[in-house]
């Protein structure tokens, strides 16, 4: 019960609520248990004629009066405890979001998206539905349980323990039935979505079954898997549907007994009419408390097994943080320097970078090409810390990035990342995510030097488009500069580009490159590209090939050198004469 | 907790839905109207149940736990005047007699009757009060018996309607399911590349079982809880119909304000859906761009956004909270007002002598049955509105007809058969996805069986879109695709589709074995066959390699498998077809070009007499083919063997010097 410190912060905040909720629902309990004391006296009475009309009203009234009590108090107690859970929801919430923001890339590569998002919704909502409910229904079984059974046995203690010979019953038995349930349910979840899964690799292969001829087969298929779903389903329903008709012979079942034994004594004169009456309506509040009680328990349960989860989620420490002592750097001049940097993303995985040593002063620009898988895109993420090196040390102005707070590293780096990732908003809001103090004449300037001004000004919307989810209106290219714009917004000493011009045609691709080619000189530049005329220019073109450097020069030097780099040049432009065919 | 499938679109959820729907749903109704007859034939025995069970309360008390008859005519000994309640005794049983007799002083007696005041039974010897009043004591245990018989039988009942009711509903979703499985299935390729695929596993998975608790919780709602509101206005008037109509003066209220608040909560419900959908977008995309968040010391802003919603959703909460805490006390108080009001007019009516005090608990007992139903209103309309919403995206798929057209067949006239492609020729054939963006332009060509065509051209110069043609996957926008000199649209799909084995870019195997995925349901290929087929497709080498052999078991993910590996369980999938034409759509691309080489081999082994098309991104793959076709931008710009089109020095030649 360690993780229950999560929730406590929510508690204290609002304590005073809680403190009156609970209040509330107490004397909600207690004024409940008044009904039936009141029916008692008028049963009684108008048993023995001993009352007339005024006498009469006087019961409606009281009734009526503590009707509006418990109406009154019961709206307390709803919108104090209910409304705690709401925002330990909210709370609980932000927290995890805001601890996942600080999660290293490597922590998503291991765990799936769709995990996190489970914990974000279900877990959140078992909490909240444990502390809320869970909490009133608690506080009422115990109260309203043993109120009612200190009236009823106040009435009569023999018939009190009669009465009661069902409820342990109900009780474990909600208990049993709700373990069984929450079994069954998994397991109805399990084929649901094996289910899913069946529908959605048939779809996804539609080809496949029409070129094949499969779709009878296929039917078959489903209609097998779906049986399999709704047996799972009614075996849930064989419990479900047994469990609550068995609850309610329970309470019947004692109701059966103050019917025998209390009519008995009725006669017998033991107790009277009234209080065999007000008998029948403690039962009645008594039944739902001894339900609550198994099914609070699970709800309980549940709730903490929620909370620990989230708690282990909040246990995981970021891998790059700031290390102690970790230096405030305000505005760097851009000298980078690799020293014999290795990285690989596991101890037992084959090394993606090895022996790297590089000296790139500033307003240099640094290209870096190789085949796919050679480790270019890890060696641009190792510069802004999305990742570190394994061995070896990258400096910056002669500081190991490690040494500096993560916060001011990042601040004097552009990144313009291989994918380029937009969010659900308007073309402006993604630009301007790179630099929100930017005014309009920087945000023009940035979009026109990412060729990308004309394009936007043909939408009818301009920079007020709204892109769908992750960009899916606009083209790759589109994609790409919107990025690139980002990235050129932020005015920062140094800029990172990873294959910035991959999916745009060749004209924009060359109008980029002058774009990058007037930075030369302001700022540290490495481009990493598949295309090679993209690089061209650069001070230092290095070739990676398996995470070493195996060719490094100018491009006049590396034509000469007629490896790698040289052919892959020459192919190039066979391919781009080709494009214009 | 199982209303929460399918979140996705929740944004359409906003209008009503009406009945209408559910007139269609009729028909998947009907081969259960029996079941669904006889759970109502139990719901009704189960509502007389449940209000049977305070009427013998009622009778408990009245006749045996409470004698009822009271009278004023008789002074009673002690000359007092009051309305007094008598209890009656039969004298002419002895021993009632004996007791008369020892407490004579106390009895009135009246012909063979002797009458006691209620107040003066106290005064009796225990022992004699239970002699005196043995037959009650009697009734009350015959009483409790039956009691105890009815609830017994309630149990037993109400558990065979639950497991009825959700036996036939699932039945019916199970058969909806597997009708839109296969009216999806029987759609045309175009519409799986509009619809993702997501959401059309949505359809037949979520949707359905959406529209299950239509069943489950609505029609028990309409059924059971409107037969037991009725039933107890029935039962309350008969007991005493002034009282009666006294106390349905509160359901007016009772009555608008559930209505009133089903639709504040509905609306609220609604706008909590989407904050809840707002919410996981926004953790998905905030993992999906982590590292753009991070790079770009975006953490502040985003959680500010982030909360926002969260506070949003916060706010959405506390007005649900809201809504419930007042509707829940509300109806409460309504319900304890009309017991407040059977007290006071019940009370003076049983004091006047016209109601009993049985029937006075009865009708308290009644009064708290009344509201529990009402109580559950708001939570019942919701569910409601949710399946309606799935029925409507349901019946519009199955409203889609977008099937290409099937040769009509006419009485007495057969679909022509295909025993072995012949030859096959595209004619004049164009296409477009997309009105006037044409992908094909008048493509013509002719291959006869025995020869083999390579097709070559850059990515996006309409390769595949050729072959979707000829399987059908598409109809071209103009021109005719010719097999044996008739046009493929005069052939039944299934027939065209059972001579043709395509091997396509992406290898695409079903999760089961190697086998299944090379049998593709054809159950009767011989071991021999098999060994055959493993060969050639060069699959022997990885297979053995595997525990299991071909009774490996291929899964999403299962590493153990890798792409190249895929391909060719993908070519052995299409020689186990025995196919009149093969198709090699990019077939080879992830494995080596020396495996690749043999599989050529084989290939051109295997379809000595039959005819293949062969796409190649591997220039190398194309060289021994019959015949070239280069295509460009969707036209045809050159055509011949390796060595003429290599003379040509156009397109092919640049080609092949690039790959070099």
């Amino acid at each position: 019960m360690k993780s229950i410190r999560l929730i406590k912060p929510y508690f204290f905040e609002k304590r005073f609520l809680i403190f009156f909720g609970l209040v509330c629902l107490i004397v909600v309990d207690f004024l409940q248990l008044f009904i039936p004391r009141i029916i008692k006296w008028a049963v009684d009475d108008i048993t023995a004629f001993r009352v007339d009309a005024t006498r009469l009203s006087y019961y409606a009234l009281y009734i009526v009066g503590i009707a509006v009590l418990i109406a009154l108090f019961r709206y307390g107690w709803r919108r104090c405890l209910i409304g705690t859970s709401r925002r330990v929801e909210e709370g609980l919430r932000n927290r995890l979001f805001a601890h996942i923001q600080t999660l290293s890339p490597s922590f998503f590569d291991k765990v799936k998206t769709g995990d996190i998002m489970a914990h974000a919704t279900n877990d959140i909502q078992h909490i909240r539905m444990a502390t809320g409910m869970g909490m009133v229904a608690l506080t009422d079984s115990i109260v309203l349980g043993s109120a009612a059974i200190g009236f009823m046995a106040y009435i009569n203690i023999r018939l009190t323990l009669f009465v009661l010979i069902p409820m342990p019953m109900i009780i474990f038995g909600t208990r049993f039935f709700s373990k069984k349930m929450h079994r069954l349910y998994q397991e109805v979840q399990g084929t649901f979505s094996d289910l899913t899964e069946v529908t959605r690799e048939r779809f996804a292969g539609i080809r496949i079954i029409k070129a094949y001829n499969r779709e009878k087969d296929e039917r078959i298929r489903l209609e097998k898997i779906s049986k399999d779903y709704i047996n799972s389903n009614l075996r849930l329903v064989r419990i479900t549907g047994s469990f609550f008709p068995m609850m309610l012979l329970f309470s019947n079942i004692s109701l059966a007994i103050v019917l025998y034994l209390g009519g008995r004594q009725t006669i017998g004169l033991t107790i009277t009419p009234g209080d065999f009456v007000a008998f029948i309506s403690y039962l009645g509040l008594l039944t739902w408390p001894m339900m609550a009680m198994g099914w609070v328990t699970n709800l309980l349960q549940r709730g903490r097994a929620s909370l620990d989860r989230i708690d282990k989620i909040l246990q995981i420490k970021p891998e790059i943080d700031d290390c102690s002592g970790a230096e405030h750097v305000k505005l760097v001049y851009g000298d980078i320097v690799f020293e014999n940097v290795t990285f690989s993303y596991g101890h037992d995985k084959e090394p993606v970078l090895a022996g790297i040593d590089i000296k790139l002063d500033k307003g240099k620009v640094l290209g870096i090409v190789g085949a796919p898988g050679t480790g270019k895109t890890t060696f641009a993420n190792l510069i802004p810390r999305l990742f570190d090196v394994t061995g070896g040390r990258i400096t910056l102005d002669e500081k190991d990035i490690r040494n500096i707070l993560l916060k001011d590293l990042r601040a004097q780096i552009s990144f313009m990342p291989q994918e380029p990732f937009l969010f659900a908003g308007t073309i402006r809001e993604n630009i301007l995510f790179g630099n929100k103090e930017a005014d309009e004449k920087e945000l023009v300037k940035a979009v026109k030097e990412a060729s990308l001004y004309s394009t936007i000004k043909s939408f009818s919307d301009g920079f007020e488009t709204i892109i769908g989810e992750k960009g899916v209106v606009l083209s790759g290219g589109q994609k790409q500069r919107i990025a690139l714009a980002r990235a050129l917004l932020r005015d920062s000493p140094i800029l990172i580009l990873d294959d910035p011009v991959s999916q745009v045609d060749m004209e924009t691709g060359s109008a980029i490159i002058n774009t990058i080619k007037s930075l030369a000189g302001i700022k540290t530049v490495i481009i990493v590209s598949h295309r090679l005329s993209a690089v061209q220019f650069a001070d230092q073109i290095i070739v990676l090939d398996s995470g070493r450097i195996i060719e490094s020069g100018t491009h006049e030097e590396l034509m000469k050198n007629d490896r790698y780099y040289a052919k892959t040049f020459r192919l190039q432009e066979i391919e781009e004469e080709l494009n214009a065919y | 907790m199982r209303t929460d499938f399918g979140y996705f679109e929740e944004k359409q959820l906003g209008k009503p839905y009406d009945i209408k729907m559910l007139r269609r749903l009729y028909p998947f109704t009907r081969p259960y109207r029996l079941f669904f007859i006889l759970s109502i034939f139990l719901v009704i025995i189960i509502t007389f149940l449940d209000l049977s069970l305070p009427y013998i309360t009622k009778i408990a008390i009245d006749r045996y736990i409470v004698p009822k008859l009271e009278s004023d005519n008789f002074k009673d000994v002690r000359g007092r005047e009051d309305k007094v309640r008598f209890l009656e005794a039969d004298i002419t049983d002895p021993e009632i007699k004996a007791i008369v007799n020892k407490y004579s002083d106390q009895f009135k007696i009246s012909g063979s009757f002797a009458l006691i005041s209620f107040d003066d039974l106290s005064g009796l010897d225990k022992e004699d009060l239970s002699i005196l009043r043995k037959d009650d004591l009697a009734g009350v245990s015959l009483i409790t018996a039956i009691f105890i018989g009815l609830i017994l039988l309630n149990f037993v009942l109400n558990f065979l309607q639950v497991m009825l009711m959700e036996y036939t509903g699932q039945k019916i979703m199970h058969d909806l399911r597997v009708r839109l499985f296969a009216h999806i299935q029987d759609l045309s390729v175009a519409f799986f590349s509009r619809n993702p695929v997501g959401r059309l596993v949505t359809r037949v998975t979520n949707d359905t079982q959406n529209m299950h608790e239509l069943f489950t919780s609505v029609i028990s709602f309409v059924f059971k809880d409107i037969f037991l509101l009725f039933g107890i206005m029935f039962v309350l008037i008969t007991i005493n119909w002034k009282l009666a109509l006294i106390s349905f003066v509160v359901f007016p209220f009772v009555l608008y304000a559930s209505l009133y608040f089903s639709s504040r909560a509905r609306d609220v419900f609604r706008v909590l859906r989407i904050k809840v959908a707002e919410i996981n977008t926004k953790f998905s995309e905030t993992i999906a761009g982590i590292k753009v968040v991070q790079l770009f010391l975006r953490e502040k802003d985003n959680y500010r956004d982030f909360a926002r919603l969260n506070h949003e959703n916060y706010q959405a909460g506390m007005k649900q909270v809201q809504i419930f805490a007042i509707f829940m006390p509300v109806v409460e108080l309504l319900g304890t007002v009309t017991i407040a009001v059977v007290i006071f007019h019940g009370g003076g009516q049983a004091l006047a002598g016209s109601i009993s005090l049985g029937a006075l608990v009865a009708f308290i007992s009644y009064m708290k049955m009344f509201f529990r139903p009402i109580r559950d209103m708001a939570e019942k309309y919701n569910i409601m509105q949710n399946a309606m919403a799935s029925a409507e995206r349901i019946f519009l798929i199955f409203d889609n007809k977008d099937r290409l057209p099937q040769p009509r067949v006419e009485r007495g006239y057969k679909l022509p058969a295909i025993d072995n492609i012949d030859e096959i020729e595209m004619e004049d054939v164009s296409f477009s996805y997309i009105p006037d963006e044409p992908v094909l332009n008048r493509i013509s060509f002719k291959i006869i069986a025995g020869e083999t065509i390579a097709v070559v051209g850059r990515t996006g110069s309409g390769k595949t879109t050729l072959i979707n043609l000829i399987i059908r996957f598409y109809d071209p926008t103009s021109g005719r695709i010719l097999i044996n000199e008739k046009d493929i649209k005069n052939y039944e799909k299934s027939i065209l589709r059972s001579k043709i084995a395509l091997v396509m870019q992406d290898p695409f195997l079903f999760s089961g074995t190697i086998r299944e995925n090379i049998g593709q349901g054809n159950s009767n290929i011989s071991e021999k066959e098999m060994e055959y087929i493993l060969e050639a497709s060069n699959c022997n080498g990885f297979i053995n390699r595997l525990p299991d052999g071909i009774d490996t078991v291929v899964s999403e993910g299962g590493a153990s498998i890798s792409s190249g590996e895929r391909q060719l369980i993908s070519i052995a999938r299409a020689f186990a077809r025995n196919p009149g034409l093969i198709i090699l759509d990019e077939a080879t691309s992830y494995i080596d070009s020396e495996t690749e080489q043999k599989i050529q081999e084989a290939v051109s082994n295997l379809m000595k007499s039959r005819a293949s098309i062969i796409i190649a991104h591997r220039l190398t793959t194309a060289r021994n083919a019959d015949r070239i076709i280069v295509i460009n931008k969707g036209r045809i710009i050159e055509t011949g063997t390796h060595v003429e089109l290599m003379t040509q020095r156009g397109f092919y030649f640049k080609l092949n010097q690039l790959q070099g």
